[in-house]
């Protein structure tokens, strides 16, 4: 039988066959993966390495700036029946009663911190890999990575005060709380270690533009020794106005010749500019203020593509402190009103008022009032859409249409679901300030002339001419004036606890018991995650 | 020593030939009247040389049954013991040996086929009617081998390869008898001039039943493990869709679920419950030996059996893949004889049975929760239609000498009752088989392919049809509505609110599916009882999906973006390489079946998506190259390609002891590239024992108890390549490297693990099989405990130290024990009328006994109650030392006297929702599971009746919990008895919106009629013709207010990806139950 001994040897030769084949190398495997084995290897990745570690910054306006911004007195995001109501988080930032359990849903406080420590680790692994490259490129990245990284760690100071600091990248082991000190030293160090190494350029400088240069650590430095004496006790308001100085004497920066300048949709390269974030609609997003407090309807005003869900919204007695003439001299016009129906009233004109987006609303043509079907009964002002600075409730039936807009970053017609608009992290006008505040502080004196000029100066030229200049300063007038050119710019918790007003009552907000909530806690998930963490006191 | 000869008698069947005649035959002398009563020879013939002395017949019969392909058809004690012969030849022909031993006995013999010898006396040979007929299956394949007796007298023959008979009898009012192994036997009155047309129903509880077991089959007896088979008769009738279905309710432990009736909605399948985190949650399904195959490659009329290896030890075979249990699907194949051509169609009606109860529009304009616009419209009626399907499939088989095949096409149209949903499935087979070398060499192919075109819909109308203002008419032309242009009224001003009608007019949402498997075979039986099998198999699947919301659509996107196009493309390819030798034997009493194999499989996958809006016309959205997104820079794209391989080598060993002991034992090693370096691979053994103890006590009552015991343990795998390595990502998108520059940027985002390993799951069963009262009563009952250790997780890692957040580990252990009944009992039991009831029932425990302390306190198997609303608030988890499916939340307590809520504080004392505390609110999982089927037959009458439930479980009512509260501007509030027209406070997710959603339903309801065909006309044209009536979903019993209680096995994340851990919470965006009523017509050529 040849014909079965032939079957017989083709069967014996495929098991054989089959047999010899037993290898699961997954590195063979790969088609759509970068693995660390297969990167690293030219400059060009190397510099994608070093953006790996700058990634982190496009989503600083969801995470620090609501943390900022909705537990001080400039921003509220109200219930609106069950739209935002999110298990009560917006009404626990507002009245700061998160708890240790409650990050758990109360996602920014654990977002905020994956999100900074995620910063970190972006500047140790591409500092790791720099370490394992043989490029000279690489060795020009590291003081520029050791920068950012004390950036990042410079806002979980401030958010939370004590947290790890690693700076071995090959030790896994879960590392243990370092006191909130011990962190600022950490920032201190590694800022002025690094600074001398990084390019003095400014604004104008393309290629660093968005990048951590010498200013940019400078003014990280003035942030941290502003706040000294929150952070560590000991107030540095000397060394934090010798910062601002450098910044201011590198004659780099000026104050743009009006207010919108730095916000408008094409700010790149504002001379304000410290450091700012390049975002890009299309290109490099994350930027998405518009859709989280325009109403749906103001999809036709500004022909939006994608929704808005109407939910941001400015506090009413901050929209106040502009329109009111007591607060804020000057010239008197028609604004919008703080009554339920949003009715014109004279107040004062503040250029600055572009920061709010009020009143009636209307189709792109701007002629044709957009209509609110869903509008609620109790609504004074009705169907036809129209936002009211006031506010009748933060929970849980705040009015569809109650509350001024965030509209400070200019909006433009069909803007996508990320904005093109830059933002400012650190801005000239903010560093002049704090040089005021540094040697108010430092004379003990509100109204030494330095003071009064520089405020003043930033409020004619950005709130414009028809504003009375300030006389006299207090601290509260100060911080006041401080809060309408820096609105919504991520400082105002900061500058709150600075100034001892953080845990004031507001209307809807009572008082708060205890200062502990100046820190938040440690995302429970990160104390279970790693047990060698210690929970902020008080939580 | 069994030989493969050509003829139709199954191995097994054969082996118990003489058992069956012994039962049937006792006593009787049998008397033939065949074709010929020839002591011819048959022609080519194998000569023996038999030397015997002073033997009985039954002695020589067996040694020429031993040296040669021929088998007899006698009764053991059919030859008189007295009886003894000699005999002494050599080289001689069979026929002539039958001669000479036969002679002066008073018998004779005749071949009634290529090599079937029936035995038959001398005695009384005087007939005076012949009467012929043919015997098939249900499923119309000719059975050969069929014993046709005359009732109360000893007159019998057999069927030949073509199931055709002939049989003299002496009176034309007889009633005759025909019996079969694993059929149920029937009775048929003589139709004299006419041919008589059998038709005999597989006998499910037959012990010589042959079930597919992994690489092979067993009879029934054999089994020592837990296997459910289920054959194409029990399946699920009516409106399937999908093969799933077919087995709903009809295995105990198997739960299949689809919530709603979204025609193109996939069914959850679950043995055991969860088992798993890693990728095989869904048991591994086998297709005519294809492993990992898609349930959906097959068309429901085209199965003839599906088998389910429920425990561990059946799985061990299947290795890493074998934890969620296994469902081995055979085709129909073809059997030698005449050509069998089936064709069976069905119409199907389908409705919608129960809509989310919201107010109408009278009720909505009391509540004054939005604007009146003066229309009155049903939206639930507005987006839904009396769907009409309809299903063809045709179907031939048969074989010559060597070769058989069976091929079929099918195609299905399925209407959905939400408007433009649906699709349209074309699907052909064929199964070939072709014998060479002596048979030596068995060749097999199958082939298959589908084409299924699907629209999709938006599931989300139905959501959007609760809650739309129902004073809104459907269309307008009044610019302030008319937003988009579309003509259709809309509102803008809410969020996630969209005229359904135009939802699902105006957008497209469209899909093919192409699916190819190809598998090839080569069996060579090397020597007696060794065979070497080589297997190669393919599996192709592809889809191509088109959406286009139009630029005067609101609702998709396509108004804003100016039109709005997505295409992807997915791929998905493996191929299977195998190799197995098996060995048979018998020593003594002893069978041995021994099996070693090696299999490799390569997987690869790939797609890309695109999605990109702005077009200048609608007209050309299908060249999505026309969208302006393109030339700025905001179109969409994604693609992904991965690969993965595994290979195994395995080994079994059977052992049965005179049917009495049973042991079988095997051990698989594989290793997947998908696992870390370290740990790629492991080793999966078995072992199971049984024995029959009906053979060793003798009571008569009992018929079969037979007890078993197995141990295995099975793997999972992880739920995609590559999660071992440290991977790299284009993350946040671009760097700004100056000048307007935006470089990529790159970082890693998990942690290497090269000690990541598969899940083991060890899992012990202990079963009983019996059958009592003549076989009435049988059943089986099995309990089971399992766990599964180093179960697969995608752990938050702290970070700092570690690079990155989370990494792939493997922690934790699921621990799950249970029971499962299966009963049935022969309530009547006659000639016209039977009435038989099935009842089988599951009960699980599982609990997630451990977990990595790291994620004690963390909301582990955590789902968003989601948006608007509820993004953030977390409504299961998974709590190590419970039982999986946790709902968890705030209780209700009651309403203040100001109408704001009260909650639990924890202590049991109501408290404001500051202070509340949240606690396990209930599980999403049942207690337990059941179905129960009644089948009745009176004449050509059939009844089948299916109940099935689940009880114990709780759902969330999402529709509650975001719209039931007189408090929402705007959307039409959800309107159950919970409804409080009242309420002052906010809306809040607590106890409230958890129902318990244990219900009972008439899942299946069929009435058949077979017409009698021999008497007709048309009987000449048609072997049978069987017309059925069916309705599905028919009543529920619930207290559930939401649309569909069917318990939700998993969730889906934020993210699209599914939530293994996250059973009970009933979605919006489930479609609604529907009721479906089918007319069935099937023909038999």
């Amino acid at each position: 039988m040849l014909l079965s001994t032939i079957i017989k040897s083709a069967f014996s030769g495929v098991l054989l066959l089959a047999v010899s084949c037993t290898k699961l190398d997954e590195d063979k495997l790969l088609y759509d993966q970068v693995t660390t084995k297969n990167f690293y290897r030219t400059d060009a990745e190397l510099a994608s390495a070093v953006g790996g570690a700058y990634a982190p910054i496009y989503s600083y306006s969801n995470f620090y700036f609501i943390l900022s911004e909705t537990t001080a007195d400039e921003m509220v995001v109200p219930q609106r029946g069950s739209a935002w109501y999110d298990n009560g988080k917006w009404v626990r930032y507002s009245d700061h009663t998160y708890t240790r359990t409650s990050n758990n849903t109360d996602g920014e406080i654990n977002d905020a911190w994956t999100w900074a420590f995620g910063g970190v680790a972006g500047c140790n692994k591409t500092l790791l890999a720099l370490s394992n490259s043989n490029s000279p490129a690489a060795l020009t990245y590291v003081s520029e990575l050791k920068a950012l990284r004390a950036i990042y760690y410079y806002w979980l100071l401030d958010l939370y005060g004590n947290v790890p600091i690693v700076t071995d990248f090959t030790n896994t082991q879960p590392p243990a709380t370092k006191t909130r000190k011990e962190v600022y030293d950490f920032v201190e160090k590694e800022l002025l270690d690094n600074i001398n190494a990084l390019p003095k350029t400014g604004p104008a400088d393309g290629p660093n533009y968005g990048r951590v240069n010498y200013y940019t650590a400078m003014a990280a430095l003035a942030k941290l020794y502003l706040n000294a004496g929150v952070f560590t006790g000991t107030p540095q308001w000397q060394k934090a106005s010798d910062a601002c100085n450098m910044i201011i004497n590198s004659g780099l920066y000026s104050l743009t010749p009006t207010y919108l300048d730095n916000f408008k949709r094409n700010n790149t390269g504002s001379s304000e500019f410290i450091w700012a974030i390049p975002y890009d609609g299309t290109k490099a997003g994350g930027f998405s203020l518009h859709a989280n407090t325009l109403h749906g309807l103001s999809a036709q005003t500004y022909t939006l593509v994608g929704g808005a869900w109407n939910g941001f919204s400015a506090v009413q007695e901050f929209y106040q402190s502009y329109i009111d003439p007591v607060q804020n001299p000057g010239i008197q016009g028609t604004v919008i009103g703080l009554d339920p129906k949003g009715t014109p009233t004279t107040g004062t004109l503040d250029n600055r008022l572009t920061n709010f987006l009020v009143g009636p609303q209307y189709a792109a043509d701007g002629v044709t009032r957009l209509i609110d079907g869903a509008a609620e009964a109790s609504d004074p002002d009705g169907q036809p859409l129209t936002f009211t600075p006031y506010i009748n409730m933060i929970q849980p039936d705040c009015w569809a249409q109650a509350g001024a807009r965030i509209s400070k970053w200019q909006f433009y017609p069909g803007m996508n679901y990320n904005l093109d608009n830059d933002m400012a992290i650190f801005r000239y006008a903010d560093i002049l300030l704090m040089k005021a505040e540094c040697t108010a502080r430092l004379t003990g004196n509100w109204n030494e002339g330095t003071v009064l000029t520089t405020v003043n100066n930033i409020r004619v030229k950005h709130g414009g001419s028809g504003l009375v200049p300030l006389t006299s300063l207090t601290a509260a007038s100060f911080l006041m004036e401080r809060s309408r050119e820096m609105a919504f710019e991520s400082v105002k918790r900061q500058d709150m606890i600075r100034f001892g007003y953080f845990n004031a009552s507001r209307r809807f907000n009572s008082a708060d018991p205890s200062t502990h909530v100046n820190i938040f806690p440690i995302p429970e998930v990160q104390i279970n995650a790693n047990p060698n963490l210690t929970q902020n006191p008080g939580y | 020593m069994q030989k493969n000869g050509l003829h139709r008698l199954s191995r097994i069947a054969r082996r118990h030939y003489k058992c069956l005649l012994l039962m049937k035959l006792t006593a009787l002398v049998v008397l033939i009247s065949c074709l010929q009563v020839s002591a011819e020879g048959f022609g080519q013939e194998v000569k023996l040389t038999l030397n015997m002395k002073e033997v009985t017949v039954g002695k020589v019969l067996k040694v020429i049954e031993q040296k040669t392909t021929y088998r007899f058809v006698y009764a053991d004690n059919f030859f008189p013991a007295h009886l003894k012969v000699s005999v002494d030849v050599k080289e001689m022909a069979v026929s002539i040996i039958l001669q000479q031993i036969l002679q002066k006995t008073g018998f004779t013999f005749s071949r009634i086929d290529e090599d079937l010898i029936v035995i038959t006396s001398l005695v009384k040979a005087t007939q005076q009617f012949e009467i012929r007929g043919v015997v098939r299956a249900s499923s119309g394949q000719a059975l050969e081998g069929v014993t046709v007796g005359l009732q109360n007298s000893t007159i019998q023959t057999a069927t030949n390869s073509r199931g055709e008979f002939n049989i003299s009898v002496p009176e034309e009012n007889g009633t005759l008898v025909f019996s079969y192994v694993g059929y149920v036997t029937r009775t048929m009155a003589i139709l004299k001039d006419a041919e008589m047309k059998i038709v005999l129903e597989e006998n499910i509880r037959d012990l010589n039943e042959v079930v597919v077991v992994g690489y092979g089959t067993k009879t029934r007896r054999e089994v020592t493990s837990a296997i459910t088979r289920v054959n194409a008769d029990q399946f699920n009738k009516g409106n399937i869709s999908n093969v799933a279905q077919l087995l709903q309710g009809k295995v105990a432990g198997l739960s299949v679920s689809r919530p709603g009736g979204d025609p193109n909605a996939e069914f959850t399948l679950r043995l055991r419950g969860l088992s798993t985190l890693g990728t095989n949650a869904q048991p591994l399904v086998v297709i005519d030996n294809q492993i990992g195959a898609d349930l959906n490659t097959v068309d429901p009329n085209d199965i003839k059996t599906i088998d389910v290896l429920k425990d561990g030890s059946a799985a061990a075979i299947y290795g890493t893949r074998g934890s969620a249990g296994v469902i081995i699907i055979t085709t129909k194949s073809g059997i030698t004889g005449t050509p069998v051509i089936a064709y069976n169609v069905s119409g199907t009606m389908e409705k919608a049975g129960r809509f989310t109860s919201h107010m109408n529009a009278n009720e909505y304009r009391q509540l004054k929760l939005g604007n009146d616009y003066g229309a009155s419209t049903d939206w639930n009626k507005e987006i839904s239609r009396n769907a009409f399907s309809h299903v063809h499939n045709l179907s031939l088989s048969g074989g010559v000498k060597g070769t058989s095949y069976n091929t079929s096409i099918n195609y299905r149209n399925n209407e959905g009752v939400a408007l433009n949903t649906g699709n349209q499935q074309f699907n052909g087979r064929l199964n070939l088989i072709q014998k060479a070398l002596n048979d030596k060499l068995v060749l097999n192919i199958n082939l298959n392919a589908t084409r299924r075109k699907s629209q999709f819909g938006n599931s989300a109308a139905f959501k959007w049809a609760t809650i739309y203002n129902p004073t809104a008419p459907v269309y307008s032309s009044d610019t302030r509505y008319n937003i988009a242009g579309g003509g259709f009224f809309e509102n803008q001003g809410i969020l996630d609110y969209f005229n359904p009608v135009a939802a699902l007019v105006q957008n497209s949402n469209n899909g093919e599916t192409k699916k190819f498997n190809f598998s090839g075979s080569a069996e060579y039986e090397i020597v007696s009882g060794l065979k070497f099998l080589v297997r190669y198999a393919q599996q192709t699947s592809s889809f191509n999906g088109y959406s286009y919301s139009p630029r005067t659509a609101l609702s998709g996107g396509g108004f804003q973006k100016r039109g709005l196009a997505n295409k992807r493309d997915d791929e998905s390819f493996n191929q299977l390489y195998e190799n197995t030798l098996t060995f048979r034997s018998k020593l003594n009493k002893l069978d041995i079946d021994v099996l070693a194999g090696y299999s490799y499989q390569d997987f690869l996958n790939q797609g890309f998506q695109v999605g990109a809006g702005d077009f200048l016309t609608d007209a050309s959205s299908e060249n999505i190259n026309s969208a302006l997104d393109f030339r700025n820079g905001l179109a969409t794209t994604s693609s992904y390609k991965n690969a993965s391989r595994l290979i195994g080598f395995f080994g079994r060993l059977n052992l049965n002891y005179n049917n009495l002991a049973f042991f079988q034992a095997s051990l698989r090693r594989e290793g997947s590239s998908m696992l870390g370096k370290n740990n790629q691979w492991g080793y999966f053994p078995a072992v199971s024992a049984g024995l029959d103890i009906s053979q060793v006590i003798d009571i008569p009552t009992i018929n079969n108890l037979k007890i078993r015991g197995s141990f295995g343990i099975t793997g999972a795998l992880p739920p995609s390549p590559y999660l071992s390595l440290e991977r790299l990502t284009n993350q946040g998108g671009s760097y700004y490297a100056g000048n307007g520059v935006y470089l990529q940027t790159y970082a890693t985002f998990v942690n290497p693990n090269p000690d990541l390993k598969w899940e083991r799951k060890e899992e012990i069963d202990l079963g009983l099989d019996f059958a009592l009262f003549d076989s009435r009563l049988s059943g089986s009952f099995d309990y089971y405990s399992r766990r599964t250790k180093d179960l697969i997780f995608n752990l938050t890692v702290p970070s700092p130290p570690n690079l990155n957040p989370t990494t792939w580990k493997n922690i934790g252990e699921i621990k799950n024990n249970g029971i499962e009944l299966s009963l049935s009992y022969d309530f009547i039991k006659k000639k016209d009328l039977i009435w038989t009831s099935s009842v089988n029932y599951a009960t699980y425990n599982i609990t997630l006994s451990k977990l990595d302390e790291s994620l004690k306190d963390s909301y582990v198997g955590a789902s968003s109650l989601g948006s608007p609303g509820f993004s953030g608030l977390q409504v299961t988890r998974a709590i190590p030392g419970e039982r999986i499916g946790t709902l968890w939340g705030i209780k209700y307590i009651g309403l203040k006297s100001d109408s704001t809520y009260l909650f639990d504080d924890g202590t049991g004392k109501p408290t404001d929702f500051s202070k509340a505390k949240e606690m396990v609110l209930g599980n999403g999982l049942p207690d337990f599971e059941f179905g129960w089927n009644n089948t009745l037959r009176y004449k050509n009458f059939d009844l089948n009746l299916f109940f099935r439930g689940s009880i114990g479980h709780q759902l969330i009512n999402t529709y509650r919990a975001f719209y039931e509260t007189p408090k929402l501007t705007g959307y039409n509030p959800v309107n159950t008895k919970f409804f409080n027209p009242a309420l002052k406070d906010g809306k809040k997710f607590s106890s409230l919106e958890v129902e318990n959603a244990s219900f009972v339903k008439l899942d299946n309801a069929t009435i058949g009629y077979n017409f009698p065909l021999a008497s007709t006309t048309a009987g000449r044209a048609f072997k049978s013709i069987r017309i059925y009536f069916t309705g599905q979903n028919l009543f529920t019993i619930t207290n559930y207010t939401g649309v569909d209680p069917e318990v939700r096995y998993t969730d889906v994340n934020d993210n699209g990806s599914i939530n293994l851990l996250a059973p009970g919470v009933d979605r919006r965006e489930t479609w609604v139950y529907t009721r479906a009523f089918t007319v069935g017509l099937n023909f038999l050529f």
